[in-house]
């Protein structure tokens, strides 16, 4: 059976050291971009499972774009992706007292920094499990 | 599969989508550091922070403040010989440091920016007499008097709104906010 590859895309390395062990530790292959637009040619070229993108990236909330653009790609539609961001404690004084709203994306799922790494695994199975059963239909 | 990128390559790629050349492609003259106006306020001048960015100092440029003296009058992007985008580094390590945090807490740039941001968001135009408190308490009386003789003038000319100013059709502009970074509420 062949590993199931996850892609991350975040700019802070040592977070993605943390979340890319955890996900290792879990029997994943995890893939890593620093910036979006590497990010984005490694999903183009890949063929990944499920994606874990930040959003605070770059010149402010690139992932943002990153995630519709993907969404306006027929061909990388049907990645799975959750959302890791810490945008709360870094723009959320623009938007005082409201919640990041869990679907302001077309994605599939959002997580805030810091994450459990019990949570985060039970997501990403979820995830890959729910993106299989699509294929299957 | 990319190797942990280092100090600079962390800014590069908080400068990826800029239109300079990368910061590697300095060749140390100073012209920057020559014409910047406020150079002489920084501890480090422009050239010397983009060398040390260049050699991974990672504590040495967050503890300085040269990024936060930055006036952004874009004169060291302009007249740059090797075309960096000098301006837009010194807003990435901005960037960096905000994001991350490590700025110092008596410095009045991260909180000037904030409120600058936060008034701009809230109607659409600043509004000084918010934005003077960020800065205020760390100057002495004199300056204090003087900046508030100065607003007064100002007030009395029409140059300075007494009441915050607000923008026509402030919904659409706030929807507009939230489209690109959005949080709350928004669909």
């Amino acid at each position: 059976m062949t590993q199931t590859k996850l892609l991350i895309i975040d700019d802070d390395p040592d977070y993605v050291d943390g979340i890319k062990s955890i996900l290792e530790k879990a029997d994943y292959s995890v893939d890593v971009a620093y910036n979006p637009k590497d990010g984005f040619k490694a999903l183009e070229s890949g063929n990944y499972d499920l994606l874990l993108l930040d959003i605070m990236m770059g010149r402010g909330a690139e992932g943002v774009m990153v995630a519709r653009k993907i969404n306006k790609d027929p061909k990388l539609r049907n990645i799975p992706v959750l959302i890791i961001t810490g945008i709360r404690e870094q723009i959320a004084f623009l938007f005082p007292g409201q919640p990041v709203h869990p679907r302001f994306l077309p994605t599939d799922e959002l997580l805030e920094k810091p994450v459990d790494p019990k949570f985060l695994l039970e997501k990403v199975a979820a995830l890959l499990e729910e993106a299989k059963a699509k294929k299957a239909e | 599969m990319a190797a942990k990128p280092t100090f600079s390559q962390e800014i590069s790629n908080l400068l990826y989508a800029s239109h300079g050349n990368p910061l590697k492609t300095c060749i140390q003259c100073g012209t920057c550091s020559g014409t910047c106006p406020v150079a002489e306020f920084m501890d480090q001048t422009p050239r010397r922070l983009i060398g040390m960015i260049n050699a991974d100092l990672k504590e040495d440029v967050l503890k300085c403040n040269t990024y936060w003296f930055c006036a952004s009058c874009f004169h060291c992007t302009v007249r740059c010989p090797a075309g960096i985008d000098i301006a837009d580094a010194m807003y990435a390590v901005k960037r960096y440091s905000i994001w991350h945090k490590t700025y110092s807490e008596d410095l009045v740039g991260p909180t000037f920016s904030e409120t600058f941001v936060k008034t701009i968001a809230r109607s659409g135009r600043s509004y000084e007499p918010i934005l003077a408190p960020t800065y205020m308490f760390s100057m002495g009386i004199k300056e204090v008097l003087q900046e508030a003789y100065m607003a007064t003038q100002m007030m009395l000319k029409g140059r300075m709104p007494v009441l915050p100013a607000k923008i026509k059709r402030l919904d659409n502009f706030k929807e507009m906010i939230r489209r690109i970074i959005p949080v709350g509420g928004a669909e």
